[in-house]
């Protein structure tokens, strides 16, 4: 049975970043993972409570990654660990396309708004991004490889940047791959102690 | 000495009631003009972009720049900071951001009627009356905005707001200043220690606003003897890191001891917020009473609510194939086929639909047999309109599932 929730979870996800909240039916979910509708309904009380689950999960993955990601690093310096980050960012986005084109869904701001469940899950989840362009800024400012500035503003700017290439690439808009180097070389511009 | 501010509309004669004000009492008179020139100095921002915050509409980029709300914090500095001395006429829209706890200002208010107004500016300007008119309707609107932005009232005129209001078209200019002169002795507007530490709040909590307006914030800001209080009205959803990001902004200002931020009234903006809480029904109103339920129709709009309506048994049951309604309030007493036999066939042919009863005359044996033909709830009139709202809500989610079980 447990098998059968996970199951339902990664399908569930997949339809909702695929498809959206609205147009997913609980119906089509049953069908794909082979489970009554009663089991889904067993399993989370209604559709949102299975979204809050799926995005519970998502928040719990993003999580686990980078805390993998983070342990094994060895970053010389902070700049280093900016451009650590931003690539290991980009990696989770196409290896986990589904979490993340979920997050780039509107439904889930709709939802949060409503949700103080959805709100803390979302929020946690930025809060794990940013707060890494922020640490890697602080320990840079430390060790003299970035210069002074606001660092809070500077993260959210930085993340701002790269999540907007993720949007670029979900949305196709432009292929992400050609601006990744430019991407690198503009973050150093920003960061880097003058002259 | 107290302070006087002076609102008035346009075409008001508030320059004579100034000039003959100044005059008698020796007063210095502050325009917004000065103000402005002060709040320029204060922000480097030119006085244009600062006169932007007695607009109308702000601009279009104002979502993304928060110009309107940076310039009032500006100003609101400006005033409090000039606050200190004695012996001000405040004239014009400034004096409206001083807080009423300040209570050693003396608040003018000068309006006419709306003819006497045209008259006037159509002698002094030489406009035809089309066009005073509208000049007029223009000045009421700008002066409606402010007041509505900083006291939320729609009312620019509102008695609440001031100590006096004078009709200038029905008094002379004399008595006008002889009645502000008067009160200008009058005990309770003469400084107090209360009214002088509401004073240093409004200056601190200026203090503050301007500090995290510089930085792009846009928050209500309360102070108390150095305690400051922060009230966030955006939905944020990186709060936490807006609130650390404020706090370290407002620490920072001299003359804060301690700051708090937190969720203001704004935060949920209550009409999303209702709206995805309590996704509205398709509802079909059946009354013979036709003021009743029109204006019943009007407040269910007022909460989103939009409603088809029929006056009779008949046209609710052919409305209920073209409109295909959700939930149904629904009268029992009605000429025709009534209530009850409208429920029966309901139930009948679209036993999905919810079917709420609100009678005023109904008995105990009505109910009953309404609720076994399978009424939703049973309602009597006068009817409390959250205890509709509520009823309404639930009789919705009753329906959503009745349709995902059809499904």
């Amino acid at each position: 049975m447990g098998n059968k929730k996970e199951l339902i979870l990664e399908t569930a996800t997949i339809l909702f970043a695929e498809h959206g909240f609205n147009e997913t039916s609980v119906a089509h979910l049953a069908n794909l993972t082979q489970s009554a509708e009663g089991t889904i309904f067993y399993h989370f009380k209604n559709k949102n409570d299975l979204f809050l689950a799926i995005l519970e999960n998502v928040k719990k993955g993003i999580l686990d990654e980078f805390s993998g990601y983070m342990g094994q690093g060895r970053f010389e310096n902070g700049l280093q660990m900016m451009e650590g980050v931003i690539g290991f960012f980009l990696f989770l986005a196409g290896k986990k396309e589904q979490w993340f084109r979920l997050l780039q869904r509107h439904y889930p701001y709709e939802f949060a708004r409503s949700s103080e469940d959805c709100r803390a899950h979302l929020e946690a989840i930025y809060n794990t991004l940013v707060d890494l362009f922020e640490e890697a800024i602080r320990r840079g400012q430390h060790d003299c490889s970035i210069r002074s500035l606001p660092e809070r503003k500077t993260a959210l700017l930085l993340f701002s940047m790269v999540n907007g290439l993720i949007w670029f690439k979900f949305h196709d808009l432009y292929e992400p791959a050609t601006l990744y180097d430019e991407l690198l070389a503009a973050c150093k511009r920003m960061l880097a102690p003058d002259g | 000495m107290p302070v006087v501010t002076i609102f008035s509309g346009t075409f008001c004669r508030k320059e004579a009631v100034a000039e003959k004000l100044i005059q008698r009492t020796g007063y210095r008179r502050v325009t917004d003009e000065m103000v402005i020139r002060r709040a320029a100095d204060l922000s480097d921002w030119d006085e244009k972009k600062l006169h932007a915050a007695f607009a109308v509409k702000p601009s279009v980029f104002n979502k993304f720049t928060y110009e309107k709300e940076r310039s009032m914090a500006w100003i609101r500095l400006a005033v409090a900071e000039l606050l200190a001395e004695e012996g001000l006429l405040i004239d014009g829209f400034s004096g409206q951001v001083i807080p009423k706890e300040v209570s050693h200002v003396l608040r003018v208010c000068l309006i006419a009627d709306l003819q006497p107004r045209i008259r006037r500016a159509m002698e002094t300007r030489g406009l035809s009356e089309k066009a005073a008119r509208q000049h007029i309707h223009e000045d009421d609107e700008q002066r409606a905005a402010w007041v509505n932005t900083l006291h939320n009232m729609r009312d620019p005129w509102a008695p609440g707001l001031y100590d006096i209001v004078a009709p200038p078209d029905k008094m002379e200019i004399d008595p006008i200043v002889d009645l502000v002169e008067e009160n200008l002795r009058s005990e309770d507007i003469q400084p107090t220690d209360a009214s002088k530490r509401a004073a240093a709040d409004f200056v601190l909590s200026a203090r503050v606003g301007e500090a995290l307006a510089k930085e792009g914030h846009n928050v209500e800001v309360i102070a108390r003897d150095g305690a400051v209080t922060l009230k966030i009205n955006q939905n944020v959803l990186m709060l936490g890191r807006l609130q650390e990001e404020l706090k370290e902004i407002t620490e920072k200002v001299e003359g804060v001891k301690s700051v708090e931020a937190r969720i203001g009234k704004g935060f949920h903006r209550a009409d999303i917020y209702r709206k995805y809480d309590f996704e509205m029904p398709k509802l079909l109103l059946v009354d013979d009473e036709r003021e009743f339920v029109q204006t019943l129709s009007e407040r269910l709009l007022m909460r989103d609510v939009g409603s088809a309506v029929a006056y009779d048994g008949e046209s609710a049951l052919s409305l209920i194939d073209e409109e295909e309604p959700e939930v149904m309030i629904l009268d029992l007493k009605m000429p025709g086929i009534d209530g009850i036999e409208v429920l029966r066939k309901v139930k009948q042919s679209r036993p999905e639909i919810e079917v709420i009863i609100l009678t005023g005359h109904g008995s105990e044996e009505d109910r009953k047999l309404c609720m076994e033909l399978g009424a939703f709830a049973y309602l009597q009139k006068p009817v409390d309109i959250d205890v509709l709202s509520e009823t309404l809500k639930k009789a919705n989610e009753k329906m959503k599932q009745n349709k995902t079980a059809r499904f």
